[in-house]
């Protein structure tokens, strides 16, 4: 651009003397000596840009926003994939934490059944084992019972006996008083 | 007249002569018409060499504004003309461009806008014509002549609409090279005005100066946008050879 601008500081006095050494009626636009030339260097010009344009400028844009729209599309494409992979992996991980607390449910709830069978065992066993004490006790008391009761019986007929004795001649035989006793 | 009165207006719009030049006969001596045309064109191909130089993924500024014109440009043929327009892309680039520079260049104190001159304007006006005349003959046939008569006109309107319809096409070019170079004419002729009302009221000059900078700013649009409709007109002329029913 200093370049460009070094020239036309250096061309501008030097038009403006050519344009008072001429002499000019009216718009200087209806001056039609001037068209030749005007025409001339337009379409030299102009087609010089053309060529540019069209073989130098175009290509290369069209190709760098092509190259730049397909990395975005490129990179975006990128992105989605990661995306449903993070998704993919996140499903997973959910998966995995509801079948392990499915898997921890049943722990808990077999440890609980498994807990209650062996509690009931024991309530049971525990049970057999009261009432064989219980019978156990009851059969000891029975037979203290009827020991006693025998006991007792024996000492009446002791006592019967010796008090007979002291004013009867014939003292009874034990099966007599028993019998008398029934 | 132009040696007499240092703040003559038209005074800008003169030709000059450089190098004098002639072939058969023909006067095509390098002007500062021809001179501004040749800074135009540098200045295009510097805009686009300095932003086509390291081209990457992330532009830099340069290539961000010689992406932007070029999209800016694509984009209205895209919208104005379709995915026919291709070809004719480079063409279209070029001329806003050059337009577009010469406007500017032109704004420049003491320079000259080489599209001031209505033989520039109507060459780039004439051009069109006659491309999109051969164009639209080219891809329809004689069925180009339906843009002559509308669709949907009753036949008793024919006589009417048909010898409008020829006339406008006719004055298309005219309409549209008098347009950019009287835009062109005009605007400079009154910033230079101002610009000797400055020099001759003296201390009061601060006035016009303040009028001056308004006007250069309006002058300054206009010179885009007279670049930008001269474009956008030569799609829409483009358009109608390719597509004559509208």
């Amino acid at each position: 651009m200093k370049f460009f601008l070094k020239i036309f500081i250096f061309v501008l006095p030097l038009s403006g003397a050519y344009a008072e050494g001429q002499k000019s009626a009216g718009l200087p636009q209806m001056d039609i000596s001037t068209f030749p030339s005007q025409l001339f260097w337009l379409i030299i010009t102009f087609t010089a840009l053309y060529l540019f344009m069209w073989k130098f400028v175009i290509p290369r844009l069209s190709t760098t926003i092509e190259e730049r729209k397909d990395k975005i599309s490129n990179d975006i494409n990128d992105a989605e994939n990661l995306n449903s992979e993070a998704s993919k992996i996140l499903e997973n991980y959910d998966d995995k934490m509801n079948s392990a607390s499915l898997e921890s449910n049943e722990i808990v709830s077999s440890s609980k059944a498994t807990m209650n069978e062996y509690l009931d065992k024991l309530k049971k066993d525990n049970e057999i084992k009261i009432n064989a004490m219980i019978t156990e006790s009851e059969k000891k008391i029975h037979q203290q019972k009827q020991q006693s009761e025998q006991e007792i019986k024996k000492a009446t007929i002791d006592t019967i006996k010796s008090i007979v004795s002291k004013y009867v001649e014939s003292v009874p035989s034990d099966d007599e008083i028993s019998k008398k006793l029934n | 007249m132009a040696a007499d009165n240092p703040i003559d207006p038209i005074h800008q719009f003169e030709i000059s002569k450089i190098a004098e030049m002639q072939i058969a006969g023909i006067d095509i001596s390098f002007t500062n018409s021809s001179l501004f045309m040749v800074f135009a064109i540098a200045a295009t191909m510097t805009l686009f060499i300095l932003g086509l130089s390291k081209r990457s993924i992330i532009p830099n500024r340069m290539q961000m504004l010689s992406e932007l014109s070029y999209n800016f440009i694509a984009n209205m043929l895209r919208d104005q003309v379709g995915d026919q327009g291709r070809a004719y892309f480079p063409f279209i680039f070029s001329l806003f461009m050059f337009i577009f520079f010469c406007n500017f260049i032109g704004l420049i104190p003491y320079t000259f806008t080489v599209t001031s001159h209505l033989v520039v304007t109507f060459a780039f006006a004439g051009l069109i014509f006659l491309a999109v005349t051969i164009i639209g003959f080219m891809k329809n046939g004689l069925g180009y002549l339906r843009i002559f008569y509308p669709s949907g006109i009753p036949i008793f309107l024919a006589p009417l609409i048909v010898p409008i319809e020829i006339i406008s096409y006719l004055s298309k070019p005219i309409s549209l090279s008098v347009r950019l170079c009287a835009n062109m004419l005009a605007g400079h002729s009154i910033l230079k005005i101002f610009a000797g009302f400055i020099v001759m009221l003296g201390f009061l000059g601060f006035a016009p100066l303040i009028f001056l900078v308004v006007l250069y700013a309006l002058e300054t649009l206009i010179a885009a946008l007279q670049a930008y409709i001269f474009t956008i007109l030569t799609c829409i002329y483009l358009n109608d050879a390719l597509h004559p029913d509208h």
